[in-house]
């Protein structure tokens, strides 16, 4: 019994851990889906370019740290931005239909991942030692708690606490609220919408970014992490696409559930899990626990 | 001598191959109200895009103060003009205040909105009593005062509205009517569109007939009130 309950609060630890890390990549996600209306598959393209800056920034140019990591969310910000000018807004010039965003998201999703095959190599790679601490404190009976889960909920914590502060305390982040209701209308109060679509996009690339930073260190950096990202696609469905608390709320959840699933059952059955739970969400309640209502959304 | 403000030159816009406005022109001077009225699908709405810049015109011009308005929707809201779209288009998951400050999202960081919150609560004092409430929670009614209000927060020099009395009690819409001439009184001049023919007539200056993308007379509003054709086709079953 004593057993079980510390693999409990064991696995809960590293449930919050994962979530917290799900959780900034769902943000972004529901993000661009909240203004625009489609998921954009690009993200985990968006992830693997913050890795790799990150990687790079360390080890081939001998940044310190901080210096690489604001160097790799930066670079997924502004690819993010690029993706969004080269590949959507072409697309949302001509069309009002989202499926077509959504093929293309896929379609850059590919090209990013291929562009790292090409000119890196497909070799998992591993962030050096020495980046992030690594001390592991012992709780009690047999519970342990590293740094890197507390830093990772923390920084998850961080960026989602400036996130909510700049949407709701921010001109622009009001403007972004305006716009997720109704984009016309938000041109309508002088809002450049290309603009306000571009931060979108860049403030999703940089919190992709920490995602992948966080996931290059929990795993390893390869060109394909970012296929990581359809469990941060499955939480943000399941706390409904488009609400940042259901993004965070799903994310938690789903952390939750695989480490348990590992836990208690087995570390093979944690995607079954996963996937379970996104089919029964769709049944039971398609939009999500925080999902607008289709009738909202008209 | 009146100073002509706003001016539409020859305007046409088209949808693939319907032509909303085949060649329509119009003038707003300062200080004034000018309504364009016409029944469903007769390009009101078009029109009032068109200047707006959120609809592609093929072929026409649009002058402000003389000078070619851009056709870019964000820098026409920031040379002066604020439209009420049809339908209100409250921002429902906004609070009333939210609504009230997107409005004002033209205006400079710094700008005092202390003076505009007070102008727009002393047309429509309900609001204040909303602030806090979420736009989406408002009656009919309060959501046109509340889409009139946000416009008026970017202190536009032209005021445009797309059919205000859409779905209104007419009470409501009296109410609503007596404020926006209060607001031209201000100095803002007004745009209105409406299939509210007699609304509109009364309160306008003048009026523009619009059916099917062209034009159809033209005049004074209160000649137009009397007018036989305009009687018998628009003014029959208006309220
Ligand atoms: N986005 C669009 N795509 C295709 N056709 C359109 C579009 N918007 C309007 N139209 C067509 O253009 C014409 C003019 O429409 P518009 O909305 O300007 O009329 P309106 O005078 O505002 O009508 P209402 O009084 O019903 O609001 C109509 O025939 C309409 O069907
Ligand atoms: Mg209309």
């Amino acid at each position: 019994m004593a057993f079980t309950f510390s693999t409990f609060i064991q696995q809960v630890i590293n449930g919050l851990s994962l979530g917290s890390v799900y959780a900034l990549i769902a943000v972004g996600y529901s993000l661009v889906y909240s203004i625009l209306l489609f998921s954009n598959f690009a993200h985990g393209g968006f992830l693997v370019v913050g890795g790799y800056a990150c990687y790079y920034l360390l080890t081939q140019w001998g940044y310190g740290v901080s210096v690489s990591m604001f160097g790799a969310l930066i670079a997924s910000g502004i690819t993010a931005v690029i993706t969004e000018r080269l590949a959507y807004k072409p697309i949302r010039e001509r069309t009002s239909l989202t499926l077509y965003l959504l093929i293309a998201s896929m379609g850059v999703n590919i090209i990013i991942e291929n562009l790292f095959v090409v000119t890196v190599g497909g070799r998992i790679r591993a962030l050096p030692q020495n980046t992030f601490p690594t001390g592991v404190f012992s709780l009690w009976g047999g519970v342990t708690l590293s740094a890197s889960d507390i830093l990772s909920l923390v920084t998850a914590v961080i960026f989602l606490g400036l996130l909510q502060v700049f949407l709701n305390r921010t001109r622009w982040g009001l403007a972004i609220r305006a716009a997720a209701c109704d984009i016309r209308t938000a041109g309508l109060m002088g809002v450049n919408v290309t603009f306000l679509i571009s931060l979108v996009f860049f403030v999703a690339g940089v919190l992709a970014a920490v995602g992948g930073i966080f996931l290059s260190v929990r795993y390893s950096l390869y060109p394909q992490l970012g296929s990581i990202t359809t469990k941060a696609f499955i939480a943000a469905v399941i706390g409904g696409l488009g609400s940042l608390p259901g993004a965070v709320v799903g994310s938690l959840i789903l952390g939750l559930a695989e480490m348990l699933t590992a836990g208690f059952i087995s570390s093979q059955m944690r995607d079954l899990v996963v996937y379970s739970l996104l089919v029964i969400m769709l049944l039971i309640r398609p939009a999500g626990f925080f999902g607008k209502e289709i009738s909202e959304k008209i | 001598m009146p100073k002509i403000l706003l001016e539409a030159q020859d305007i046409h816009v088209n949808y693939g191959a319907i032509q909303a406005l085949a060649g329509f022109s119009l003038k707003l001077m300062e200080n004034e109200i000018v309504s364009v009225i016409g029944a469903n699908g007769a390009g009101k709405s078009t029109f009032m895009n068109a200047l707006m810049g959120m609809v592609k015109v093929s072929k026409g011009d649009i002058f402000l103060d003389g000078y070619p308005l851009s056709s870019k929707n964000y820098k026409v809201v920031r040379s002066g003009l604020a439209l009420v779209p049809e339908g209100r288009r409250v921002f429902a998951p906004l609070t009333v205040e939210e609504n009230l400050r997107i409005g004002a999202f033209t205006r400079k960081e710094t700008a005092d909105l202390q003076e505009d919150y007070d102008w727009v609560f002393s047309l429509f004092p309900i609001l204040k009593e909303r602030l806090n409430q979420y736009a989406g929670t408002l009656s009919g009614g309060e959501q046109q005062m509340l889409a009139i209000a946000r416009a008026l927060m970017a202190r536009p020099r032209v005021l445009l509205l797309d059919e205000p009395s859409l779905g209104l009690a007419p009470i409501i819409i009296r109410e609503i009517f007596r404020e926006l001439k209060r607001v031209n009184e201000q100095g803002v001049s007004i745009l209105l569109v409406e299939q509210n023919a007699r609304q509109a007539l009364l309160l306008s200056h003048r009026a523009y007939v619009l059916q099917t993308g062209r034009l159809l007379k033209e005049g004074l509003s209160k000649d137009l009130l009397e007018d036989k054709d305009i009687k018998a086709a628009y003014l029959g079953q208006s309220a």
